[in-house]
């Protein structure tokens, strides 16, 4: 699906902050398109084959770009990634919708017609000039990911964050932009769910009565009623975001 | 002011009491730097980029302003047709001991505020269910409940702007009524008032 650098200022309407599942990535490829770096470009869950109708140039998360001349196509497959991202010179010339081109699947807006690319849809590169920007890193998919402890303590033991910083998790399948669920140990909370829904953000570790935690994505409700544990911090949400099923994640709090 | 971190992005702010929403909400949303900004009944929320946070002055400032005494201005007002049709009516009226009219003239004598906007993109949760509709919300949640659809949880009543899953109690379906447009954004605003008409099915 299209996707960009999101729809900021819009989250006290619910619209949730949005862009790219893992920003780096699409910054990358972005880079390689000479693209501003939150350029709107192609988010890819699976394979992707991409004819072009004119001569163009396609650039990838790795930060290599070739030609690809009219009638041309190639593949991308995801093998092993999360998501891949695919950018052309000009970026995807989808229209600008709430400060933003990127696809919100919950409201069906942004993007190609609100939706997920299928089979056949025809995009058009937009015309924005080059620019010359460094090539981002790739995210460490190694890496612990820094968190900030709360905001919700009062609703947990003490243990609990403990728990959370000493465990390892793995990626769930069932993870999406919504929100990464993690399986690991459950994570124990204090009292029920009864109060009303509180303001949420990208990267909260959200522990349902299950206690399976699930960090928010860019597409999260804007308000919600589960304790947060912990917190992402921005730079790292990629980290996180770019693992796939089954990948192990620790967490550590910010030094 | 309490500033409690929220990630390296946000601040969450506890409000105890927050006599006039919409105005903290347009105060925390004019701060230099805040991204975004969410009033929602028990916490505020600004949002900012981590390497460029506003100044806690600022928002302690306009948290201080907001909650203090202040004239409040009445926000819009939206009249919603409401075609009440809604699946769970008749267990609505059997939990309450009503009939399924007085369920209907309870739910729509009522002037509702919005309390919150949130969950979903144009989603208000909408204060002034009359006491005797307070439900808790459905055991078992849909796994679809129908763009348009109005309903009642707890002490809140909304139309669910898009198709999604949802617990609440459905009375109805909003007719003529668009809670969210992609290039206007959400109708219903933080502190805007809503009453529900009926129109026949």
């Amino acid at each position: 699906m299209v996707q960009d650098a999101g729809r900021p200022g819009h989250m006290h309407e619910g619209v949730p902050p949005g862009g790219a599942l893992v920003p780096e990535l699409l910054a990358r490829a972005n880079a390689a398109a000479r693209n501003a770096p939150g350029a709107a470009g192609i988010e890819s869950f699976g394979a992707l084959s991409l004819e072009a109708r004119e001569d163009t140039l396609v650039a990838f998360d790795d930060g290599t770009a070739r030609p690809l001349s009219a009638g041309a196509s190639l593949t991308i497959a995801c093998e092993g990634a999360r998501v891949r991202y695919v950018a052309v010179r000009g970026g995807i010339g989808v229209p600008e919708l709430l400060g933003g081109r990127g696809t919100l699947l919950v409201a069906s807006l942004g993007g190609h017609e609100g939706r997920a690319l299928r089979r056949g849809d025809v995009l058009r590169a937009g015309d924005a000039p080059g620019v010359d920007a460094a090539m981002p890193a790739a995210p460490d998919l190694a890496a612990p990911v820094r968190v900030v402890p709360g905001p919700d303590h009062r609703r947990f033991p003490d243990e609990a964050l403990d728990l959370l910083l000493s465990s390892s998790f793995v990626v769930d399948a069932r993870s999406d932009r919504v929100g990464v669920r993690l399986a690991g140990p459950a994570l124990p909370r204090l009292g029920s769910d009864s109060g009303a829904s509180s303001p949420m953000v990208r990267g909260a570790i959200q522990v349902p009565p299950s206690g399976m935690a699930v960090v928010l994505g860019p597409d999260h409700p804007t308000t919600g009623g589960y304790p947060v544990l912990a917190t992402v911090i921005a730079r790292d949400f990629g980290s996180l975001a770019a693992r796939p099923p089954g990948a192990r994640v620790r967490f550590v709090t910010q030094p | 002011m309490t500033l409690e971190p929220f990630g390296d992005s946000a601040w969450r702010v506890p409000l105890a009491t927050c006599p006039d929403p919409r105005a903290l909400l347009d105060a925390l949303r004019s701060i230099p730097h805040v991204v975004d900004a969410v009033v929602a009944e028990e916490h505020a929320l600004v949002a900012f980029d981590a390497t460029c946070p506003p100044s806690r002055e600022d928002v302690d400032a306009a948290v201080g302003r907001a909650l203090g005494p202040v004239t409040r201005a009445l926000g819009a007002e939206h009249t919603v047709p409401v075609r009440y049709d809604g699946p769970d009516l008749e267990e609505v009226a059997r939990e309450t001991r009503m009939t399924v009219h007085e369920v209907v003239v309870l739910h729509a004598e009522s002037t509702y505020v919005v309390a919150t906007v949130g969950f979903l993109p144009g989603f208000a949760y909408l204060r002034g269910l009359d006491a005797r509709l307070v439900l808790p919300r459905r055991s078992t949640p849909r796994a679809r409940v129908p763009a348009l659809a109005v309903g009642i949880a707890g002490p809140y009543a909304g139309i669910y702007p898009f198709a999604s899953p949802g617990g609440w109690h459905l009375l109805g379906t909003a007719v003529g009524f668009t809670p969210f447009d992609a290039r206007t954004g959400a109708t219903l605003a933080l502190g805007d008032r809503v009453r529900f008409v009926p129109v026949p099915p």
